[in-house]
């Protein structure tokens, strides 16, 4: 054993010699006290007690390191384990920050949508849901502040509900929800379903929220505790955040670079699309300078692939789908949200061309009266119609394409959350019964139906002439 | 959320072996020290063969194996009791003869089959592919074959507790690694269990510490550089082969001390002192005493028990210098059946039988070496050739471990120098394109300046830093623990002498 162990090496016993023994007798031994048992096992649970809360007490000194790195890893998340892939996760940032962001096109639309929910620090007062054709409510047209617009490109049903679930999820729920209702909302096949939505996440909601059974299976959290226990995931982290730290270009997890950066000058003035702080959208001047012409030819051209957006074979609402946008209205509801529905106009040209073939767009041209009988029955306020006649002083310039509305043609027939708000509480909203939108020529409305006619002739040798170049 | 049983258990076995250097060890550690301090004191060393035994069968592969340990601690014992009851000398020896036979015979079995069946010319015995060895076959049995031995020349007091006994053969701190135990050494604490110590505990609890910053900031960083070059050593140039294998010698010094200073950390905090491995054996001045200083329980087992079996030093010169041959071709084939392992044992045999040969006429040169009248130039040098000697002969344990070529090694040190400049260039941009960049390079040196520092003259780590005031100690804590955190290579958690 080396001389420095820490085991002590007994001596061995040294024999004192004290002279020879006396004759007195030796005392009896006086037996020793037997000690009290009770006494020994409290002393020892006093024993075990004291130095088990001293140690305890001194791990308990070590426990910072093991949340610095714990917290590190959650926030950094080189792999968007936790806070979602690093990508949508600037765009969010920026957005949070106010500023506008550029490369709109190449964004995970969906993606950015759910870690806003995530990462906005309080809820937004309104919020609104729904396809390309939602965005561009904004800040203004809204008059709402902290309005954020959840609108996703193709947005489906999934798409609207789970917006809006992650926002509650996350204790964020809005004052009020603004859905710009698409009509395949209420078709029930696989058609009206967009690939890019999250299906798990829907499922989730369905099974959590609306109790309807589906596969849905609570994921397995044991690999992302694994890697925010993993050090290995942490010294990941350290080398990313001190790469990317007050860089001014960003990269992901593969060294490439990150494209989405902070609008420079003035937004209106932008040769791209770009994605405003407030979640809604502002295409490129080119496309929002186009004259009524062009839109026009646009919209002629959205005439043909009309029902490839999400409505091949849509014949009639779908009764789940009616359930399912009931019971999410019943939800909405319950967590004191008050739902604002809104139905933005076509283009006027392709409207028209719709009514010429009303038996190819069945499906299309029930939703507006069902929804509008959903929403006097249950004293929803509904702003808007897909019939752009229905709409006071909509003109042609009003839109960028067939599908989608400017804010000016928005600011037509939408007055504003908070004049919709006061009209519900005063009960003075619009009679949406009162709107009787066009579904065929027949039951076009008298006034102008020269013209109306004229225009879908028009439309219909548009589009022959369409096909046949196509052919 | 609820956390389950299961979610908690799938969390801590996510690779489903309890290395040394993962969480569930630590968890199991833990939960073993917990529960042992709370048992009554005469109940600790029961408790201690359970978990010892737990630890050995956590690794399905073995499982079916543990009937290898329980056959070796049950027929040690026995031979050992026959042994100290009995006066009857044909008895004894039979009984010794038995116990070693088995000792041998199953490391044989296990770790040499496939080598002697390969020297036989596999006419006499068949290759067993996949053949699996129970972990720490090297250790344990040689602990058994010490006890056995011992009782045998009356150095220890036969153990009539085969559950003693079996702790001591089984204790899962040193089954890994080591250190390789004595009885005699370990019997006064299995019988009587220490109180809790907080200071002990906390003094363990840092040489754990100590011992995975060893293993995985240094050894575990190093041995990227060591295994690219060692790995494909025939394109490697001389300058990269020679720091390779510097660092080699580093990096095995870190993996095995570090591993030793876990497993003596962690038998010091559940009350039990074992054998120090090493002694600052870079500062050795002569080979004859690195190897006292490096794995100090192996050769001493060897000294010990083959060594001094063989007359020691007492007889003729020429029996001298092959007892230590014989011994170090023993120790080399101890750390494995390759020829590799053999050659470097006799390497080192015969460096230190020429050095026990020369000692006197080098002694009776140095007092005309001029250079020698400066003492620290002594030193240095005497420490400088004994650690090239070291290095030289690592080769072909390296080799072993890489399954390499050690000649064509040898022969390529000697090729693509280009100058200093050169030649450091060399060497430095294969050591970043390994993965050591960034800060790590200047980590790895202060790291092993401050190990060498501390560990200056054996000086031990644990009772070292108990002495210090509270805001060096507690700062000496988080450092440690913040190189692990930011600089450990994860992910290679084996030990190198794991596979002996």
């Amino acid at each position: 054993m080396p001389a420095n162990s820490p085991t002590p090496i007994p001596t061995p016993p040294v024999k004192i010699h004290r002279g020879a023994p006396t004759a007195a007798p030796a005392k009896p031994r006086r037996k020793k006290k037997r000690p009290n048992p009770v006494i020994c096992f409290l002393q020892g649970l006093a024993r075990r007690l004291f130095f088990g809360t001293k140690t305890a007490f001194k791990c308990l000194l070590l426990v910072p390191i093991l949340v610095f790195m714990v917290a590190f890893s959650y926030n950094v998340d080189r792999s968007g384990l936790f806070q979602g892939a690093l990508a949508p996760r600037r765009i969010v940032d920026l957005m949070l920050e106010g500023y506008d962001v550029t490369n709109f096109e190449q964004m995970d639309e969906r993606q950015v949508v759910q870690l806003y929910a995530q990462d906005v620090p309080e809820a937004p007062e309104a919020i609104g849901i729904g396809s390309s054709r939602v965005l561009q409510f904004n800040r203004e047209n809204t008059g709402v502040d902290s309005f954020f617009n959840m609108g996703v490109t193709g947005a489906d049903v999934r798409d609207n509900m789970t917006s809006y679930y992650k926002m509650v999820s996350y204790g964020k729920t809005p004052k009020v929800l603004l859905w710009s209702l698409d009509p395949w909302i209420f078709y029930g096949s696989e058609a009206a379903f967009d690939s890019r939505a999250d299906a798990d996440l829907y499922n989730e909601f369905l099974t959590k929220v609306l109790n309807v059974p589906t596969d849905y299976e609570e994921p397995d959290k044991v690999e992302l505790w694994r890697a925010l226990a993993d050090p290995a995931y942490f010294q990941g982290n350290v080398d990313y955040y001190v790469k990317n730290h007050g860089q001014a270009t960003v990269t992901d997890d593969d060294g490439n670079t990150i494209e989405f950066n902070p609008v420079q000058g003035d937004p209106y003035n932008q040769t791209s699309t770009i994605k405003r702080s407030d979640g809604s959208v502002l295409y490129d001047i080119a496309f929002r300078s186009q004259n009524a012409d062009q839109i026009r030819a646009l919209a002629a051209e959205a005439c043909m692939s009309f029902n490839s957006v999400h409505m091949e074979g849509f014949e009639e609402l779908s009764q789940t789908q009616i359930q399912a946008f009931d019971s999410f209205i019943q939800y909405a509801k319950s967590q004191g949200t008050t739902v604002i529905l809104v139905l933005s106009p076509w283009h006027p040209y392709l409207y028209e061309y719709l009514l010429t073939e009303p038996d190819k767009h069945k499906g299309f041209f029930q939703v507006e009266n069902w929804v509008r009988q959903y929403a006097a029955d249950n004293n929803i306020p509904l702003y808007g119609s897909y019939d752009p006649t229905c709409i006071e002083g909509l003109q042609e310039t009003d839109f960028f394409d067939g599908l989608h509305c400017s804010g000016t043609g928005i600011e037509r027939f939408f007055p504003g959350v908070p004049q919709a708000l006061q009209n519900l509480a005063n009960n003075t909203l619009p009679d949406p019964l009162a709107v009787h939108p066009r579904t065929s020529l027949e039951t076009a409305p008298e006034e102008g139906s020269d013209t109306e006619e004229n225009t879908a002739e028009t439309a219909e040798s548009d589009a022959e002439t369409s096909t046949v170049q196509e052919g | 959320m609820t956390i389950t049983w299961e979610q908690v258990l799938a969390f801590l076995s996510g690779d489903q072996t309890m290395t040394i250097t993962s969480l569930l060890f630590i968890v199991f550690f833990a939960a073993t020290a917990l529960i042992h301090y709370a048992l009554p004191r005469v109940a600790r060393p029961y408790f201690l063969l359970v978990a010892s035994y737990g630890f050995f069968c956590y690794d399905a592969a073995n499982r079916p194996l543990v009937g290898v340990l329980l056959g070796a601690t049950l027929i040690t014992w026995l031979c050992g009791l026959l042994i100290g009851r009995t006066r009857n000398r044909v008895l004894r020896v039979v009984a010794l003869l038995v116990a070693i036979g088995f000792g041998i015979g199953i490391l044989i079995y296990y770790k040499y089959w496939n080598l002697l069946a390969d020297s036989l010319g596999g006419s006499w015995l068949a290759r067993r592919d996949n053949l699996l060895a129970p972990l720490g076959l090297s250790y344990f049995t040689f602990a058994a074959l010490s006890y056995t031995i011992d009782v045998y020349k009356h150095r220890c007091r036969v153990e009539t507790n085969p559950f003693h006994y079996a702790l001591f053969v089984s204790f899962f701190p040193t089954l890994i690694n080591g250190p390789i135990e004595r009885y005699p050494q370990l019997r006064p604490q299995i019988q009587k269990s220490r109180r809790f110590s907080y200071s002990r505990c906390a003094g363990g609890a840092f040489r754990m510490l100590w011992g995975y910053t060893k293993k995985m900031v240094i050894a575990d960083n190093l041995s990227h550089y060591v295994s690219v070059v060692y790995s494909d050593p025939t394109s490697m140039s001389g300058p990269n082969l020679v720091a390779a294998t510097v660092l080699f010698a580093v990096q095995l010094y870190m993996d095995f001390s570090g591993c030793c200073d876990i497993a003596l950390g962690a038998a010091r905090i559940l009350g039990y002192d074992l054998i120090e491995n090493f002694q600052a054996p870079f500062e050795s001045r002569s080979f004859g005493e690195f190897w006292r200083r490096w794995h100090i329980s192996m050769t001493g087992w060897f000294r010990d028990y083959v060594y001094f079996s063989l007359g020691g030093s007492r007889c003729a010169p020429w029996r001298h210098y092959l007892n230590i041959i014989i011994v170090f071709l023993c120790s080399g084939l101890w750390h494995g059946a390759d020829w590799r392992y053999l050659v470097w044992g006799l390497a080192c045999g015969l460096i230190s039988a020429f050095g026990v040969l020369t000692a006197k006429p080098r002694r009776a040169l140095e007092r005309y070496n001029l250079l020698y009248r400066a003492s620290w130039f002594k030193t240095f040098w005497q420490v400088l050739y004994t650690n090239v000697l070291f290095c030289f002969t690592l080769v072909f344990f390296a080799s072993a471990l890489y399954n390499a070529d050690p000649f064509a090694i040898y022969a390529s040190m000697l090729q693509g120098w280009q100058g200093v400049a050169g030649s450091w260039h060399q060497i430095t941009s294969l050591i970043f394109d390994s993965g050591i960049d960034g800060r790590l390079p200047v980590v790895l040196w202060f790291g092993c300046f401050v190990v060498f520092a501390v560990e200056h003259s054996g000086q031990n780590v644990a009772a070292w830093v108990r002495k210090q005031v509270w805001p060096l100690r507690w700062t000496l804590y988080y450092t440690a623990a913040a190189a692990i955190l930011f600089f450990a290579a994860f992910g290679q958690s084996a030990f190198i002498y794991q596979q002996y």
